[in-house]
């Protein structure tokens, strides 16, 4: 740690960029704009709390640009057992969010190629590239991205992190802590719990040498009982989705769930989401519903289209259908009753190891047929997510049994996450059309 | 020429003594348990000539061909003569295809699902060790039996014993250096290392004692050494051959990644889990690009292999993503490679051939 990088850090970022961001965002408040070309006569105007949320990302990314130096970096997967690192004080980045976020901003091709050129193939997971491209390149849209000193891979969201995670450690040259947590073909046996336990306790060591800090089990179960109240104000504000007309869609909790992933355990993640829920509650009272006139409700499965968000809102909203419940973002809310801040490395063993993309094919088609029962839906759209196979391989059979054993209309979309090149438009356009038919 | 007795062929003959057979998906599991259950087990890579639509009613168009062909297999009764179903987990695709089997396929065989831990710490020798418990109890469960650790030390004996004949094997391949006609071709080479994946150890050994007898495993040609997962369609070998290549070792994950190194304990589960644990380096099981880029440095090393080909399986990730840092350090350290992708159910293209012969061209 330096003395210029800690300068420059209170400098920029609790100075400057604190201040800046927070007028910014008071000004967007306050305006309360609606974006250019907004389609108002389908959709709902977008949530006021979106200031917020775009204020917390920039300031975070803006954190980011001066971490280095001034605190110790970690670069964790989406699922990854984060609470440990900021008990320890360690700044956070999660390359999927940063994945997601050039996905959103239309920047991930660019990147993706950067790494296709370097020798890495198209078949891989588009995150990933988009990350490794960043990291080649130097690229990025948020300015400059942190460089790690530590890397934490957990594989209960598939075993593809760990082969990307492995390339980042030889590339920067930085210890790595692998969580692995066996795969749950239908319950996890005790063992396999036990061994993620003894990963997370044996992981603190190495942490701890990496930030040069001892960790206080006061400030880890504190850390513990932020993250779990900020994953139930999550799964509170997805259960709002139950109402009729839902006031949000999947497509606003994809845009606002970035904190819950990459901020987890922090006060001001709890105080975003409460914020949420009250806007969220006003629309319920004035009856305003994420699609204007709803007519129809669906689940979405699988990962976000990030680089299509809005299309698919506005196609699906002109017909009157609200996508208003997804598994994926439930994955951040669903597992929040088994965090115990009490005891805290036990109970995240189990929670790590629960989440959805950890568990077996047909777990996630009971999920599914709950979620459609649960919050009154009429379809499915599966989003078959060429670079994310562990999501995806199943999701035919689900398909065919959705609608075959349940007769639940379900559609199978072909896409990716991030890369652009694998959706085809007009073919989305003509598979959503026929869906949309047989819903009526 | 020496004869290896056909899959079907063997089957039959274990089952006529009492046996019956486990049908396993890649990579690694402990052999030696379920030799002690008297399962025979039988490798399924693929395998590449099956009606891939069976597999396609069920997966998607960009999981790999390995695992589309053993759906595919499965469905067209190719595992009909089996008992059991042990999905060892490697990759996504894997893990899938097993949760498919158990949730949906449900086929008539149980499935087993077996978690390979990714690293070699304490803490992954204990689950490994953990989980190899739970295989043997499910095993108890659908046999009735319970071998002792005197059995099981006797067949982890015996695997042990057919996995230094498959390190013989693979040292004499490289060291004859003899010129002389009539020596093997890689093919052959590769039917007698591979026939592993069904030779009941005890079978596999005669077999080995007789090729190291009777073979000549010299012969002219570009040394060269082969990394991936699997041979597969196996004509590459002859078109290595043919382009004037000798496979002289390999970092399969189907052959050279499974030559397990004996252990020492007492403890037959502890050994079986070690076994795994301390194989040469497997990007399925966690090993670092480093470990890999070691590894392969010294095969060059000890072979005389003057270049490596990496032969892949479309759509593979595990092998995908260690490629471009992997060759990269091995250019630095002046090792050529280059890198081929297949569908192991498709014909060898015309283009392979000639991107093989160009390669071996500048390493001449
Ligand atoms: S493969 Fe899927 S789960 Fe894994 S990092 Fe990529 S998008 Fe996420
Ligand atoms: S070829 Fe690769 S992706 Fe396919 S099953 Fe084998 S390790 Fe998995």
């Amino acid at each position: 740690m330096s003395l210029k990088a800690h300068l420059e850090y209170y400098w920029n970022v609790k100075l400057l960029g604190t201040t800046f961001l927070r007028i910014e965002r008071l000004r967007a408040e306050r305006k309360q704009r609606v974006p250019k070309k907004w389609r108002t006569d389908i959709l709902a105007p977008p949530l006021k709390i979106s200031a917020r949320t775009k204020e917390l990302i920039s300031r975070h990314y803006l954190e980011g640009r001066y971490a280095n130096g001034h605190k110790p970096v970690a670069w964790v997967t989406s699922g990854g057992p984060v609470e440990i690192l900021q008990a320890l004080g360690f700044y956070v980045l999660y390359p999927e969010n940063h994945g997601a976020l050039c996905g959103a901003r239309r920047y991930a091709l660019e990147l993706s190629e950067e790494a296709e050129n370097y020798g890495f193939s198209q078949d891989i997971c588009s995150y990933a590239r988009t990350d490794i491209g960043a990291m080649l390149s130097g690229k990025t849209p948020v300015g400059k991205l942190p460089k790690p000193d530590l890397l934490l891979a957990c594989t209960n969201i598939c075993q593809t992190v760990l082969f990307w995670y492995r390339v980042l450690a030889k590339h920067f040259n930085v210890p790595i802590i692998l969580i692995d947590t066996p795969f749950v073909y239908t319950e996890a046996p005790e063992h396999a719990i036990e061994y993620v336990k003894k990963q997370l306790e044996a992981s603190i060591p190495i942490a701890e040498k990496v930030s040069g800090k001892k960790l206080s089990f006061k400030k880890l179960k504190e850390v513990v009982r932020l993250s779990k109240e900020a994953s139930e104000l999550w799964l509170e504000i997805m259960y709002r989705g139950k109402v009729k007309p839902a006031p949000i869609s999947v497509f606003d909790q994809f845009i606002h769930m970035a904190p819950i992933v990459e901020m987890r355990g922090k006060p001001e993640t709890v105080d975003f989401y409460a914020a949420m829920l009250k806007e969220v509650d006003e629309r319920i009272k004035k009856g305003i519903g994420a699609v204007k006139k709803e007519r129809k409700r669906l689940l979405w499965d699988n990962l976000p289209i990030w680089y299509r968000i809005r299309f698919l809102a506005e196609y699906l909203g002109k017909h009157g259908i609200s996508v208003v419940a997804s598994t994926y973002t439930m994955a951040w809310g669903e597992l929040a009753p088994l965090i115990d801040p009490e005891r805290p490395i036990e109970s995240m063993a189990k929670t790590y190891i629960y989440p959805i993309l950890n568990r077996g094919t047909g777990y996630k088609l009971k999920k599914m047929k709950e979620m459609v029962d649960e919050f009154d839906l009429d379809g499915a759209i599966l989003h078959s997510d060429r670079s994310c196979k562990p999501y995806s391989i199943g999701q035919v059979d689900q398909r065919n049994k959705l609608i075959k054993d349940y007769g639940i209309p379900a559609l199978l979309l072909e896409a990716d996450h991030n890369d652009p090149r694998a959706f085809a438009e007009e073919q989305v356009k003509a598979r959503l059309d026929s869906f949309i038919e047989m819903l009526e | 020429m020496i004869k290896i007795p056909g899959r079907h062929e063997v089957c039959e003959k274990f089952k006529e003594n009492g046996g019956k057979i486990a049908a396993v998906l890649p990579i690694h599991y402990p052999r030696a348990l379920l030799r002690a259950f008297d399962f025979l087990p039988v490798e399924v890579w693929g395998p590449p000539h099956v009606d891939v639509s069976y597999g396609g009613a069920h997966l998607q168009p960009y999981v790999c061909s390995i695992v589309h062909n053993a759906l595919s297999f499965l469905k067209t009764g190719g595992l009909d003569e089996t008992d059991l179903i042990i999905v060892p987990h490697a990759c996504d695709s894997l893990q899938g295809l097993g949760s498919i089997l158990i949730d949906f396929v449900k086929p008539r065989q149980p499935v087993f699902p077996f978690y390979l831990p990714r690293g070699k710490r304490d803490e992954d020798l204990n689950f490994l060790m953990r989980e190899i418990k739970a295989l043997f109890e499910n095993l108890s469960k659908i046999t009735g039996k319970r071998p002792d650790d005197d059995t099981l030390m006797m067949k982890i004996e015996v695997e042990e014993l057919a996995d230094l004949k498959l390190k013989e094997l693979y040292e004499r391949r490289f060291r004859d250096r003899s010129q002389g006609n009539g020596a093997i071709s890689n093919l052959e080479f590769y039917r007698i290392i591979r026939s592993r994946e069904f030779l009941p150890a005890e079978d596999f050994i005669k077999l080995a004692d007789e090729s190291l007898e009777k073979l000549n495993f010299g012969g002219k040609g570009i040394p060269v050494i082969m990394s991936g997962i699997v041979p597969e369609p196996m004509e590459i070998l002859d078109a290595i051959g043919e382009a004037g290549g000798k496979v002289v070792a390999d970092d399969f994950a189907c052959c050279g990644r499974r030559i397990y190194p004996p252990g020492n304990s007492r403890d037959p589960i502890e050994r079986m889990a070690r076994a795994i644990i301390d194989a040469p380096p497997d990007v399925t099981r966690g090993s670092l690009i480093e470990e890999r880029f070691e590894h392969l440095k010294k095969l060059v090393e000890v072979t005389g292999a003057r270049g490596v080909i990496f032969y892949t399986v479309k759509f593979c990730e595990p092998e995908l993503f260690d490629l471009p840092e992997l060759r990269n350090m091995l250019k630095e350290v002046g090792i050529p490679s280059v890198h081929i992708e297949v569908d192991i159910g498709d014909p060898l293209p015309h283009q392979t051939i000639t991107r093989i012969t160009a390669f071996l061209e500048v390493l001449e």
